[in-house]
């Protein structure tokens, strides 16, 4: 238990990694951190359906400019962290649904409050680059390269710590809360889930039609055409 | 030591490109990650200790742009920095109006390219996977490769694409060919949307009780009317549905 929480809050680092400080290959995404949390703890299922439900709210987050979006990242690990521990190891559906829900709105909540941790480590930044322009003034050609190191080793401190004090604390204050109340919040799952779906995908729907009509009529008419086919079967 | 650039010392700098954010920050943004992915092409074009360390300390300075084609300006820049080590080409000052004019041209396309097109798009494919395939990794794999496979692309090859295009790099036939990318992105983005809203409706053929099916509408039309304003944002609305929910799950009797 104690080396899939370590796992866990190391994944949170390497996330916090791929974010922004390195590659930002999309490695950091909730659907991708949730799958590998997944496989390392067993259970598909619970980390797939926090995974989805954060990745479609997270896909309309976007780095734009200088703007400091939430930090889903993080978010996606803790929220899927949190309801893989919180699981039941048995069969019980409406104990795993109410660990589904809390982990949801603790990777929501994490993602959140993300947002000044990360405009912390930009400022501390600044300090770091003003040093590398002085150093290769100095002459310190390799200034540039120590200074990304830091700035790198600071995310993934900073993520590691973040992640595992998220889990740590949601699943100990949460612990009885899921257990207890599984059926209240297993019913408020079955209708939170569906309406976040429905939620994030709008929010991409806008961000693609850009008050186009012809896209607009494009979507509807492979939303109609999906659905009949699923329904109805292939003419 | 002056003498045109080579594949070896692109590749070098595409590499260190993935550190272009290591230290971004609000004064100078991605300026010490640009000086240290240029560093190769700076090392490879002047010979004179002084002269290069003052080059590298020029570039520590402010930049900005899409991360992903910012390779792009990498090449552009490394092709002016020949120039001058050649004597021929911009001095100091001229550099920094070239490197602002093409961060924010690059930052212009590169944003619609990337953050608004084939981020949620790849989004998009990895959820309908996941719905799709539940027990599998196929919708982790299908986002990163959607994403990664373009983002690390382009990022590699942009550094020579940059190099041989100079700051015209996007002047030519490569605008054209990325600003149709983002349309056809658009319009497979609008398809991809469509199906996942149907799985979500009727998973594997088989609609889901009215009540989620209502939620999803309701959810759906939500999110078309908060769209409309930044604020508040997405994952606060997120919140309060969440919160929401819960009040309402915790006043119903059972």
């Amino acid at each position: 238990m104690i080396g899939r929480v370590a796992a866990t809050a190391l994944l949170g680092g390497i996330a916090t990694l791929d974010a922004t400080p390195v590659g930002q290959t999309l490695l950091s995404q909730p659907l991708v951190t949730a799958t590998l949390l997944g496989w390392l703890w067993g259970d598909w299922a619970t980390a797939l359906a926090v995974g989805v439900v954060l990745q479609i709210l997270a896909a309309s987050t976007l780095p734009i400019g200088a703007r400091t979006p939430e930090d889903y990242a993080s978010g996606g690990v803790v929220g899927a962290g949190v309801a893989l521990l919180l699981a039941p190891h048995g069969d019980l559906q409406p104990w795993r649904e109410a660990a589904q829900l809390v982990g949801v709105l603790t990777g929501l909540v994490a993602a959140a409050t993300g947002v000044p941790l990360i405009r912390w480590q930009r400022r501390r930044n600044e300090g770091l680059a003003r040093w590398c322009e002085a150093e290769v003034r100095a002459g310190r050609e390799n200034a540039p390269g120590i200074a990304n190191a830091a700035g790198a080793t600071l995310s993934f401190g900073v993520g590691v710590a973040f992640c595992a004090l998220w889990i740590a604390v949601a699943a100990l204050a949460l612990r009885g809360v899921v257990e207890n109340e599984s059926l209240r919040l297993s019913r408020a799952w079955t209708l939170a889930q569906p309406l976040w779906m429905g939620f994030g995908l709008a929010q991409l729907l806008h961000a693609f039609v850009q008050r186009r009509l012809t896209r607009a009529g494009v979507f509807a008419a492979a939303m109609i055409g999906a659905w009949l086919t699923l329904v109805m079967g292939m003419p | 030591m002056s003498g045109r650039l080579g594949f070896r010392v692109f590749w070098r700098m595409a590499m260190r490109a993935n550190l272009l954010q290591a230290t971004w920050n609000f004064e100078r943004q991605q300026g010490v990650g640009w000086a240290y992915a240029l560093q190769p092409a700076l090392r490879a074009l002047y010979a004179d200790a002084d002269e290069r360390r003052e080059r590298l300390a020029e570039h520590t300075a402010y930049f900005n742009t899409q991360p992903t084609l910012a390779s792009l300006a990498l090449g552009a820049v490394a092709q002016l920095e020949e120039q001058r080590a050649a004597g021929t080409g911009p001095d100091a000052a001229a550099m920094v109006r070239i490197k602002a004019a093409l961060g924010s041209t690059l930052a212009a396309l590169g944003d619609r390219l990337f953050w608004f097109s084939l981020r949620p798009l790849a989004a998009v494919v990895g959820v309908l996977f996941a719905l799709a395939r539940p027990d599998t990794a196929w919708g982790a794999v299908a986002l990163w490769l959607c994403y990664a496979s373009v983002h690390l692309g382009v990022r590699f090859a942009g550094v020579g694409l940059g190099y041989r295009g100079g700051p015209a790099v996007l002047g030519g036939s490569l605008r054209s060919r990325l600003e149709k990318s983002v349309v056809f992105l658009a319009y497979v983005g609008c398809i991809v949307v469509g199906v996942a809203v149907a799985w979500a409706l009727a998973p594997g053929g088989a609609p889901r009780p009215i009540a989620v099916q209502s939620a999803l509408a309701g959810g759906l039309g939500l999110g078309l009317l908060s769209a409309q304003r930044a604020r508040p944002s997405p994952t606060q609305w997120a919140l309060g549905i969440g919160v929401l929910v819960v009040i309402a799950a915790w006043l119903h009797r059972f």
